[in-house]
Order: C-alpha cells, then sequence, then structure tokens
C-alpha cells in the first residue's frame, strides 16, 4: 500500500517541525546557564552601584568582561553537548552584538545627554529588555517573556522606585534573567 | 532500501520518532521532554511508546532521581534505520519516484 503525495509532505512537514521543536529546546538548554551568569552579573553590577554611587559604575567593566568570557565558554560546551542544536557561529554573532549594544548605549548618552543618574540605571535595562524580545519574536518564544519582563519592570523602577532604583534593578532584574534561566534550562 | 513504514507512519508515532531521531547519538529524552516536543497527552505518549517499544524501535529506562520517579526513552538503532528508511520513502513519494 503506498500513500498520495500530498500525504508524504504533510508528514515531512510533522518531522521538520518536530525537529525544529527538539532543536529549539536544546537551544534553550545551551542559553539558560548563560542567562543565569547575566543574572548574577547584573545582581553584583547594580548593587555595587547602588551602594557606592560615585565609583561603583566602575565595577561594570570588569564585570562585563567576565561575563563575556564566561559567556563564551559555557556556549562552547553546550555545543559540545548539543552539536546539533548549535548554530554555526552564533559565538561571534553575540560577540559582535554585544560591542554592538554598548557601543550604542556609549553613543546615545553621548548624544542624548541623560538629565539624571536615573536614566544611565535604566537604559541598560530598557535595551537588554528590548534585545530579548527581539530575540524571541524572531526565534525563541520564552525570550519574549523575559524582554518584556525586564522593559516593565526597569520602567516601573524608574517611574515609582527611584530613591532605590539600583537596588530595584539589581533585585528585580538580576532575579528575574537568573529565574528565567533556570525556566530555559529546564526546557 | 526506501519503504513505507506503517507503524512509523501514524502522526504521533512518526512525531515521536523525529524527536528521539533528533537527539544526538541516540540520547534519551525524558518524558515530560518528549511529551512536549511530540506535542502529546500523558495517556496518548504513553500507549504509543508501548507499540514502539514492542516493534523494537524505542528503548523506556525507569530509574529514580532522588525520590522522584523518571522515565526516559532513547532510540534503538533498529528504529534508526526504520526512520531513516521511512522518511527516504517519504521523500521519493513527493519527489514523484512512488506511492500512487
Amino acid at each position: 500500500m503506498g500513500i498520495s503525495r500530498t500525504e508524504a509532505a504533510s508528514a515531512l512537514t510533522d518531522i521538520e517541525q518536530t525537529t525544529g521543536r527538539s532543536y529549539e529546546r536544546r537551544g534553550y538548554r545551551i542559553a539558560g546557564p548563560i542567562l543565569i551568569t547575566w543574572g548574577v552579573i547584573w545582581m553584583i553590577g547594580y548593587l555595587a552601584t547602588g551602594l557606592y554611587p560615585q565609583r561603583g559604575s566602575l565595577i561594570w567593566i570588569p564585570l562585563d568582561l567576565i561575563g563575556l568570557v564566561l559567556s563564551a565558554l559555557l556556549a562552547r560546551q553546550g555545543k559540545a553537548a548539543h552539536p546539533a542544536a548549535a548554530d554555526r557561529g552564533a559565538g561571534w554573532r553575540s560577540l559582535a552584538l554585544a560591542l554592538a549594544v554598548t557601543a550604542f548605549l556609549g553613543v546615545t548618552f553621548t548624544l542624548f545627554k541623560a538629565t539624571s543618574p536615573e536614566v544611565y540605571l535604566v537604559y541598560p535595562g530598557l535595551i537588554c529588555g528590548l534585545i530579548y524580545s527581539a530575540v524571541g519574536i524572531w526565534r525563541m518564544t520564552r525570550y519574549v517573556w523575559i524582554g518584556a519582563g525586564m522593559f516593565a519592570a526597569s520602567l516601573v523602577g524608574f517611574y515609582f522606585l527611584q530613591p532605590w532604583l539600583a537596588f530595584w534593578m539589581a533585585g528585580v532584574g538580576g532575579v528575574g534573567l537568573i529565574l528565567g534561566g533556570l525556566w530555559m534550562r529546564r526546557a | 532500501m526506501a519503504q513505507l513504514d506503517e507503524l512509523i507512519h501514524q502522526p504521533l508515532r512518526l512525531k515521536i520518532m523525529a524527536a528521539l531521531y533528533a537527539e544526538r547519538d541516540g540520547e534519551p529524552l525524558e518524558f515530560a521532554r518528549l511529551k512536549a516536543i511530540a506535542q502529546a497527552t500523558d495517556g496518548n505518549l504513553g500507549s504509543h511508546l508501548t507499540t514502539l517499544e514492542k516493534a523494537g524501535y524505542v528503548e523506556i529506562a525507569k530509574d529514580f532521581v532522588g525520590k522522584k520517579p523518571r522515565t526516559r526513552v532513547a532510540v534503538t538503532p533498529a528504529g534508526r534505520r526504520a526512520f531513516r528508511r521511512h522518511v527516504d520513502y517519504l521523500r521519493e513519494v513527493v519527489e514523484g519516484a512512488g506511492g500512487e
């Protein structure tokens, strides 16, 4: 007994979609520990900024470098464990994206000249929220929730909790990223 | 040789086999993950896994992680071969070399 061409095409589509879901879930498992790492970095950075407003922001330079190195190592480890799910060139693209975002933040701060220190505190949260949402809309839907949560939490902190903004960003942003990473790792 | 596999061709079993085949080196998948990937329900997945296990296409292992029971499913070498043959058959039909 044979099957029709339409039935065969439909079965192949089912296989392709199932394989896509399988790879997406493995992608989440690779991304989860990276997100947790950035959650910890985010928390330390904002806590330092909140505790030492004059010089605390300097800690972001070593923290970001540590974050980039750890992300590269975790991505390499994940790629070895799940080669089929790994996106070729993703490491270089992620690094290029991180540099582009850093340059964008620097340029917009220079051009728009923020009127208060709170703007400097909240702006990275908004940009990260936007990027995570964009990644989620494009490919991995769980990022949409993480990005939207980050964006909304940053705005809530800015409008309603300005005196404690750095601590709010440390707590809500850092814990949010860690929880998001755990959620992804369980995928 | 490419040939239709009636057992694999059932829609949910096809998705189960595709999900397991996508795992590196036939690594086992946990039941909950397989359920999510194949978009199945507990009962549905269980009954189709039993059918595939009887055919020798999958292996089901049950153990405990701490006090929590865990069920893991992996595709067997025979299952991988059968799935490949079935996919080759589907491609041939689509390309016009087989089927009705």
